[in-house]
């Protein structure tokens, strides 16, 4: 094995470590708890699309759930599945809709094949309006040492003591990857990692398959889209790229690209 | 098979013969003699007998097709036997002469009326309406009412009259059909217009008679089947006008040398304004929307005394319509003394008189020169005088063999673009919202149309399930457009709204939307595709109106870059606007390299050969001192290419060990782009690791920079048999293609422009084309819009007959192959860097590409042994200096 291997594993077994949560494909998963958070899935993105008068032939429902049954799969092949939190915008329109809500439905049964309606934990989005008599929106939840919450709103709670980590997604991150001569250019999910007020922040990338996600340069200034960690801080968290066969570890997110910060 | 034929000249007597004596008396009072494309039309006209005019500007066509229709108009005037239905169609592709046509119409009855009157003669009224899509809505209701009997139109225009109900009724006995500029007619709006022809014909149980007219073009005989189609019971006579209008041309050069001359472009502006100065009206043609206006700014800083917002001006299509027309009024009125425009003055709007055209830059084929030039002496017999001005030696070769083309009149041919899926689509649409079809008669009447003669049964019939909602894989199928009966075999519209959303979302031409260019200090550079902004980082260097400028940041519609000579590009140009050098003139050019080459490898002296460049393309001694030197040095430094070789040069640059092959194929940009992009797939295809091509295209030739350099092998695995198929996987990932897909989508309504009476802006919906695309791959390769995406790269946008012309060409030996190794590229290719569109050919796989990145990231990280020092952009842009 070379150096760069070497250097390669001791780095993942560092992680191992270190970090009580892996990622699994866009997901992240706390083996001890055996809690699975799944960020922004915006279901009723490709209706939006359709109402816009584009023929897209996409049934984000059902790609959706197929890619989840695989990775639940993989999860319950090793782990004890506890507890699935939806991190929030589980659906894309503000508006109410009577397709959405089916669709909402259709995808919760979907999930109640694996778990108990009580184990599956609905965190409140920006995006989310509706309400369902069996499930309660929540603004966040906290279990253990860990808060789960959407990312838009701050909540005092999320700083108590106890807490040493804290989940969110809503800003659907992602990176450019370029080559040496700066021509190819790819972007990717990836998750942010790193420190804020003395606590760890997980951001977990959009779920949704119709786009990557935003880099830090193309979020939104100003009042209108809030986020709890402020632009600059991200800067200093790592990235970690959704790849294929993995989840790679691309160091700090502000010197991976710098023009676009 | 239609039968084409000759057309008989008729002489004046015969002519007269037939004319009702006011038309005659009429005639006579305005013209002399009948003109010679008279001569060919109006007998035939009345005879009935379809025919193609072809005739140089100025040829007096328009009243040729006229004439007759008037003729037999003013009988049954006379008689009061004029019915209330439309008697003529005439479809012009132009707006500004629809306008035009209409006073050159209205003005001749008015005069024929008048003298009718004089004369105690009661005529009905003969009614001649317009309908384009400026008429308003008001004007359409009375015309729906009282339909005119001549009516003047566009394809656009025509399409929504064949589907409003309360017009089709007076369109079921029209008896003449007149197509004009034909020429401008090889696109997708050509395939557009000739399957409403067809539904025109079907609504006629008597075949309306054809009358096309166009500038002097090539094929006439295919030309001549678009205008009636294609059926056995079909005749079409050709009438081909010989120009008898001198040319007067040459070359400018406005340096004293094209190399060592620091301000060129001082140079060529003092050339254009002492021409100017020198004639009373100048058109200056520039090939691209944003040269016309630097052109015009230009010449106001520089000379403010000499032209003012009185005397010059820039007309191009993004103008408003008032704005054109007020230009146009004023050129007529002799008030400007120039006019600076890209493509807009090409075609046949009466401009009054010009006295000198110039070409600034080389317009790429012969055809589209004689045109620009014929708009100088607007009368049949004067002299046209043109002057090209160049700005570089490959573009004055090109101008020089482009003006030996126009002395001997040879013409490049034109190509109508054949099945297209996504106009197809629209029609359909369009024609199930008028009636249901059965399946066999839809698929018989389209196949009648020149362009979709060939259509396929499977396409066909994937177009009639892609229209059905059968490849819709939601349940509520809200976008199937039509219904379809499996018993029946019938067809028809679905849902309330189809009629609107046709009307709304018809054409053909697609809809782009530009973005300022600017630098920071405001001066403007450029306009830009906005689609093409939305692609573009910080640090970005693009090439704009042949200089290199990097982008620094935009705001709303506009770009500010910096300007950024010593950097090469990282994005690739393809969505600049410049025309491609036709394939007939790009052999001619290879013809005389050949001529040339031939002469130095015979030691032939100096004069001896710049003689001969004089003599053979018609220039000016120091055009062939120029011409002479750019050969000299290209044939000491290696080889010159020719008609019977390509030369290919291996190159390193050794400032980042870049590994360069040059390619010396003189075939014009539509073959290069194919040629290159399929060897460009192989090359990086091969091997143990898929890597990207970076590939450069221009009109003489290409160049490919990849890790793997055995391009000898990717000629020999390439042939005409397998080009193809290569090519199809090859643009499989390009953005051309995206791009593409996206007019064919809007084209075939899959997105729809205007929906609920929403308008979607370019950005919104280029965004979404991209993962539209991939969508609509998962579900099947043969969907017919993408396959029509794939199909327009393919045969439109690039040339893949004629490149599969030069594949057998290098498999029998008739050209071969000529590889060298240099140490610096030869002054032919050193353009070919310099000048060639950047493009990159994807081939490895994103995922691939991020495993490779983040071996990179792990190996500068160990060699740095501090992680948190580490910075991969930094590394990256290390990388790039070293």
């Amino acid at each position: 094995m070379n150096s760069v291997m070497m250097s390669f594993y001791r780095r993942q077994e560092e992680n191992k470590m270190t970090k009580n949560f892996i990622f699994i494909s866009k997901t992240l998963f706390f083996p001890k708890s055996g809690i699975l958070a799944i960020g922004d899935l915006h279901l009723g993105y490709d209706e939006m699309i359709k109402e816009q008068g584009i023929n897209l032939p996409f049934d984000q429902l059902e790609e959706t759930k197929k890619e989840l049954e695989l990775i639940i799969k993989r999860i319950k092949a090793i782990y004890t599945l506890k507890k699935i939190i939806l991190l929030g915008d589980v659906k894309h329109h503000f508006r109410f809709q009577v397709q959405e809500i089916s669709d909402l439905r259709n995808f919760l049964k979907f999930l109640e094949k694996y778990l108990p309606k009580e184990s599956i934990i609905l965190i409140k989005g920006n995006h989310d309006t509706f309400t369902l008599k069996d499930y309660t929106l929540r603004d966040f939840h906290i279990e253990n040492d860990i808060a789960f919450t959407h990312g838009e709103q701050d909540f005092l709670e999320l700083y108590d003591k106890p807490i040493k980590t804290i989940v969110i997604s809503h800003i659907h991150p992602a990176v450019l990857i370029k080559d040496k001569v700066n021509i190819k250019r790819e972007k990717y999910k990836c998750f942010l990692v790193g420190k804020y007020k003395k606590k760890q922040f997980i951001i977990l990338p959009s779920f949704f398959s119709i786009t990557e996600g935003s880099e830090i340069s193309e979020y939104s200034k100003g009042e209108k889209y809030q986020q709890v960690v402020p632009r600059n801080k991200l800067k200093s968290f790592t990235a970690y790229i959704v790849g294929r066969d993995g989840v790679y570890d691309f160091g700090k997110y502000g010197k991976l690209n710098s023009n676009s910060v | 098979m239609t039968t084409v034929s000759e057309a008989k000249q008729y002489s004046g007597k015969e002519i007269e013969k037939i004319l009702h004596p006011l038309i005659r008396e009429w005639f006579f009072s305005k013209f002399e003699d009948f003109s010679e494309s008279q001569k060919f039309g109006v007998m035939n006209i009345h005879n009935k007998e379809n025919i193609l005019i072809s005739a140089p500007t100025g040829g007096g066509k328009t009243l040729t097709a006229f004439l007759s229709i008037l003729n037999q108009l003013v009988t049954l005037a006379e008689k009061n036997q004029l019915e209330k239905k439309v008697y003529c169609v005439y479809v012009s592709p132009l707006k500004a002469l629809n306008n035009d046509i209409h006073k050159n119409l209205i003005e001749p009855l008015q005069e024929i009326n008048q003298l009718a009157e004089s004369k105690g003669i009661k005529l009905q009224k003969i009614l001649v309406g317009l309908r384009t899509g400026d008429t308003t809505t008001s004007e359409k209701a009375k015309m729906a009412k009282n339909p005119p009997h001549i009516l003047i139109t566009t394809p656009e225009s025509l399409a929504i009259v064949l589907t409003t109900k309360k017009f089709v009724e007076s369109f079921q006995g029209v008896e003449y059909c007149i197509v004009d500029e034909i020429h401008s007619l090889d696109n997708k709006r050509g395939s557009f217009l000739s399957l409403n022809l067809e539904r025109l014909n079907d609504l006629n149980k008597e075949f309306p008679l054809k009358v096309g007219l166009s500038a002097t073009i090539e094929p006439l005989e295919e030309v001549a089947k678009y205008l009636v189609g294609i059926s056995d019971e079909r005749k079409v006579k050709i009438a081909k006008v010989q120009s008898h209008k001198k040319l007067d041309l040459d070359v400018l050069i406005p340096t004293k040398d094209l190399i060592w001359e620091n301000k060129p472009h001082i140079q060529t502006y003092n050339l254009i304004n002492n021409l100017v100065k020198e004639h009373k009206t100048t058109l200056i043609f520039t090939n691209t929307r944003s040269a016309t206006e630097r052109v015009v700014n230009y010449l106001k800083d520089k000379f403010p005394v000499d032209y003012t917002d009185e005397n010059i001006a820039a007309h191009h299509s993004s103008l408003s319509k008032g704005h054109r027309f007020a230009i146009e009024e004023n050129l007529r009125q002799g008030n400007l003394r120039a006019v600076v425009c890209s493509t807009s003055l090409e075609l046949g709007i009466d401009i009054g008189f010009i006295d000198l055209v110039i070409l600034l830059g080389s317009p790429k084929a012969s055809s589209r020169a004689l045109q620009r030039v014929g708009r100088a002496g607007h009368k049949l017999h004067e002299t046209a005088k043109g002057r090209f001005i160049v700005m570089d030696r490959d573009d004055l070769i090109e101008c020089a063999i482009i003006q030996k083309e126009m002395y001997e009149a040879r013409i490049d041919k034109i190509h109508f673009p054949k099945n297209a899926l996504d106009v197809l689509s629209q029609t359909i649409f369009g024609m199930a919202i008028s009636k249901p079809w059965k399946l066999e008669d839809l698929l018989n009447l389209i196949r009648k149309s020149y362009c979709y003669q060939e259509l396929t049964k499977e396409d066909f019939l994937s177009v009639i399930s892609y229209l059905s909602g059968e490849y819709d894989l939601e349940k509520d199928r809200v976008y199937a457009k039509i219904w379809y009966d499996n018993d029946t075999r019938e067809i028809g519209k679905r849902g309330k709204l189809a009629r609107v959303l046709y009307l709304t979302n018809l054409g053909t031409i697609p809809e782009e939307s530009f973005v300022t260019v600017k630098l920071q200090t405001g001066d403007k550079i450029g306009v830009i595709d906005e689609s093409f902004m939305n692609r573009m980082h910080k640090g970005d260097v693009f090439v704009l109106g042949g200089s290199k400028y990097s982008y620094l940041y935009s705001r709303g519609m506009n770009l500010y870059v910096k300007p950024s000579p010593e950097k090469s590009p990282t994005i690739p140009s393809w969505f600049s606007e410049t025309l491609p050098l036709s394939f007939d003139s790009a052999v001619e050019i290879s013809k005389f390299r050949k001529e040339i080459r031939k002469r130095f490898e015979k030691n032939i002296d100096k004069e001896k050969i710049k003689e001969f460049i004089r003599d053979y393309t018609y220039t000016s001694s120091q055009a062939s001192e120029e011409i002479y030197n750019y050969f000299y040095q290209q044939y000491h430094f290696s080889e010159i290419p020719d008609v019977d070789t390509i030369t290919i040069e291996k190159y390193t640059d050794e400032r980042d060990d870049k590994k360069y092959m040059l390619v010396n194929s003189m075939y014009g940009r539509r073959v290069n782009d194919a040629l290159s992009r399929a060897l460009a797939y192989l090359l990086g295809s091969k091997g143990a690791s898929k890597r990207d091509v970076e590939v450069g295209i221009s009109d003489r030739g290409f160049y490919l920079s990849s890790e793997n350099t055995k391009i000898e092998k990717a000629f020999e695995q390439l042939n005409s048999e397998n080009i193809e198929e290569i090519l199809k996987q090859a643009i499989e990932k390009t953005d051309v293609l995206i791009r593409k897909f996206r007019h064919c989508a809007t084209r075939g309504l899959m997105i729809l422009r205007t929906y609920k009476g929403n308008t979607k802006s370019i950005k919104k919906q280029q965004m979404k084309s991209h993962f539209l695309i991939s969508s609509v791959k998962k579900i099947s390769k043969e969907f017919p819009i993408l396959k029509e995406a794939k199909r327009e790269v393919l045969e439109d946008l690039m040339d893949i007959e004629k490149t599969k012309v030069v594949l057998d060409w290098i498999s029998s030996g008739k050209v071969k192959l000529s590889y060298n190794f240099v140490k610096l590229p030869s002054p032919f290719s050193l353009n070919l860097i310099l000048q060639g569109h950047l493009d990159l050919m994807k081939i490895e796989d994103k995922q691939d590409f991020l495993q490779r990145m983040h071996k990179v990231y792990m190996q500068e990280i160990e060699r740095r042994h501090n992680p948190d020092e580490f910075s991969y952009d930094e590394f990256l842009q290390e990388a790039g200096r070293e």
